[in-house]
């Protein structure tokens, strides 16, 4: 027992060393790989291949999803019910206003935040937990809390706006159509901004002080250290949140949905809340499929050109 | 070595403590007016020039979510489906994040991270319909199972990525010579992973906790009836309800932060490298 032991032993020191393979104990192991991920691989398979493969099966029929004598092959007529929708073209603009906004917003205070906090000041720890908060509390409750304050009636910042003489009388920012969209979007910039400070924090300090300490010796300021040594550390960081956020902000249901259900008159309605729509008010699941599509076709493609464009830029 | 005149240090320094004080603020006075209004009485809340000042604090929104409505199901059942949850996907990440972090260069394990990674990326307002056809199919619609599983889709990648970082960090000297004494990979995994890393493991499970307590989609659509309705759902119900007791309402938004807070007090100091590891769908 012991003896096998330790020629076993002797095997693997062997087999890692690259000098021998023992097949036996590789296939073994490799048993055992098989095992420890089936409950992950089944999983997977049920609740992302399944439902992403039937998304696309789904967009070619007639499918509703309370009456289950529609059916049949639908060709492309799904698609065009999205794209002939009155709605969709305003969507469509209403989700890149709602995304560019989002991820800019996002993308400037968490660059602030991440600069302040890699500066080694007395307390930063305190302010960076502070700082995270809003990213981890249900955005049911952001949106919640955030509504509270807007409200014309008793909500506190249209108190404060009309006092500092900024706006003459309280405005219904979620509720008319030319402001909710940029309101729901400053909220959202507002629980999602902290994602960007961690990240960035995290490769804002794995840049080498003595760069720093050098380029000032050499008489370079801040404005141009900051160019020179700072942004190139953290370039790659910053196109994968920006890619990452792109997507999630584009994609996102939640925080319209719960702020404005779209409202009102569909002026903060996105792609999204259509794709919801389609699916659980109209029961049209065909149509709701197309438009999932579409957009999944769009994000893949996109994903798809940032992964070759880095791998161009990166010397082989 | 001086990087920059003293002068400039400071003006850097004051610089630093505006802008970290002006979105500390931004970040926190939502809580504080949240808390604030919750412990108000109905006629200060509903002031037509609200102030922080709370002059006849009282608990009686408090009580009323708690006692006189449904709050106290839905708070429940999202203990129960975040809790179930957390805890299927920590069984199932284990296993996944050993097989990702010891035997990388496997043909499996690079075709499971992939999948995990991808997994991740594909939002979950596109699998929808699939999903709520699925659960309805399998007749689980308002039921926790349903829910529990759909979280387990997010929840499993999430943990499987921040529990192989955890266990990349224990050497894998210690294994061998767990091998070596006859030990089953199995028990290895049990007697010496786990222990070592049952920090990092409890970071992993609140924040997979934390996930499913916020999620609110799947929860708003896969369930239908009170008895088994999550909180985030629950809350959103809770405003049509309550159009304009907002000291109930945000009554219920400070409890239903609670176990969040708790999760987050723990977690903080781990995020930081959660995150820099990449684990995160947010």
């Amino acid at each position: 027992m012991r003896h096998s032991a330790i020629l076993k032993r002797q095997d693997r020191i062997a087999t890692r060393s690259g000098a021998r393979h023992e097949p036996g104990r590789q296939a073994q192991l490799r048993r055992l790989a098989v095992l420890y991920t089936a409950p992950v691989v089944l999983l997977l398979l049920v609740l992302i291949a399944y439902p992403l493969l039937r998304v696309v099966w789904e967009c070619v029929r007639y499918v509703n999803l309370v009456n289950p004598t529609v059916r049949g092959f639908a060709g492309l007529d799904n698609f065009r019910t999205v794209l002939q929708d009155d709605d969709f073209l305003p969507a469509l603009r209403n989700t890149m206003i709602w995304t560019a906004l989002s991820v800019a917003g996002e993308y400037v205070l968490g660059l602030a935040s991440a600069l302040a906090l890699a500066r080694n000041v007395p307390g930063r720890g305190i302010f960076r937990a502070l700082i995270i908060v809003p990213w981890v509390i249900p955005i049911v409750v952001a949106g919640l809390t955030w509504s509270w304050m807007l409200t014309p009636e008793y909500g506190i910042l249209n108190h404060w706006l009309v006092q500092l003489g900024i706006i003459r009388q309280p405005i219904a920012w979620l509720g008319q159509p030319s402001t909710a969209l940029f309101t729901v979007t400053l909220v959202n910039i507002w629980r999602s901004f902290p994602f960007y400070t961690i990240s960035l924090l995290a490769a804002l300090q794995a840049v080498p002080r003595e760069l720093h300490e050098a380029a000032a010796v050499d008489g370079a300021g801040t404005l141009m250290r900051f160019r020179v040594i700072t942004m190139p550390h953290i370039r790659t960081v910053s196109l994968t949140l920006i890619l990452i956020h792109v997507i999630w902000t584009a994609i996102n249901f939640d925080f319209i949905w719960v702020m404005t259900q779209g409202g009102p008159l569909d002026a903060s309605e996105t792609l999204p809340i259509m794709i919801y729509r389609y699916a659980m008010q109209q029961f049209d699941v065909g149509a709701a499929c197309a438009l999932a599509s579409m957009m999944m076709g769009f994000m893949a493609s996109i994903v798809f050109v940032q992964y070759y464009a880095a791998r161009a830029r990166r010397p082989a | 070595m001086i990087v920059a005149g003293r002068a400039e240090q400071r003006l850097h320094d004051r610089l630093t403590y505006i802008v970290l004080v002006a979105l500390s603020l931004f970040c926190l006075f939502p809580f504080v007016w949240m808390l604030d209004t919750a412990l108000k009485p109905i006629v200060e809340v509903q002031s037509l020039s609200p102030s922080l000042l709370i002059r006849h604090p009282t608990l009686a929104s408090f009580r009323h979510v708690l006692l006189e409505t449904e709050f106290g199901i839905y708070f429940r059942n999202s203990l129960i489906v975040a809790g179930t949850a957390t805890l299927l996907a920590m069984i199932v990440s284990i296993f996944a994040a050993y097989v990702l972090s010891r035997w990388p260069r496997m043909t499996l394990t690079r075709a499971v991270g992939g999948a995990l990674l991808l997994s991740q990326m594909i939002p979950g307002v596109l699998l929808l319909i699939p999903l709520y056809m699925l659960i309805r199919q399998m007749g689980l619609l308002s039921s926790y199972l349903g829910l529990v599983l759909v979280y387990c889709s997010f929840t499993i990648p999430l943990c499987s990525f921040m529990l192989k970082g955890f266990f990349d960090a224990i050497p894998r000297e210690l294994e061998d010579a767990a091998e070596l004494d006859g030990c089953s990979r199995t028990g290895i995994i049990r007697r010496i992973l786990l222990p070592l890393s049952a920090p990092g493991l409890l970071a992993a499970a609140a924040f997979a906790f934390i996930n499913a307590w916020n999620e609110f989609m799947f929860g708003y659509v896969l369930i239908n009836d009170d008895a088994h309705r999550t909180l985030t759902p629950g809350i959103m119900l809770f405003r049509s309800a309550h159009v304009t007791d907002w000291g109930s309402l945000m009554a219920a938004s400070v409890l239903a932060v609670v176990p969040v807070a708790g999760c987050f007090l723990y977690l903080q100091r781990y995020l930081i490298e959660g995150l820099a590891a990449g684990a995160v769908k947010g």
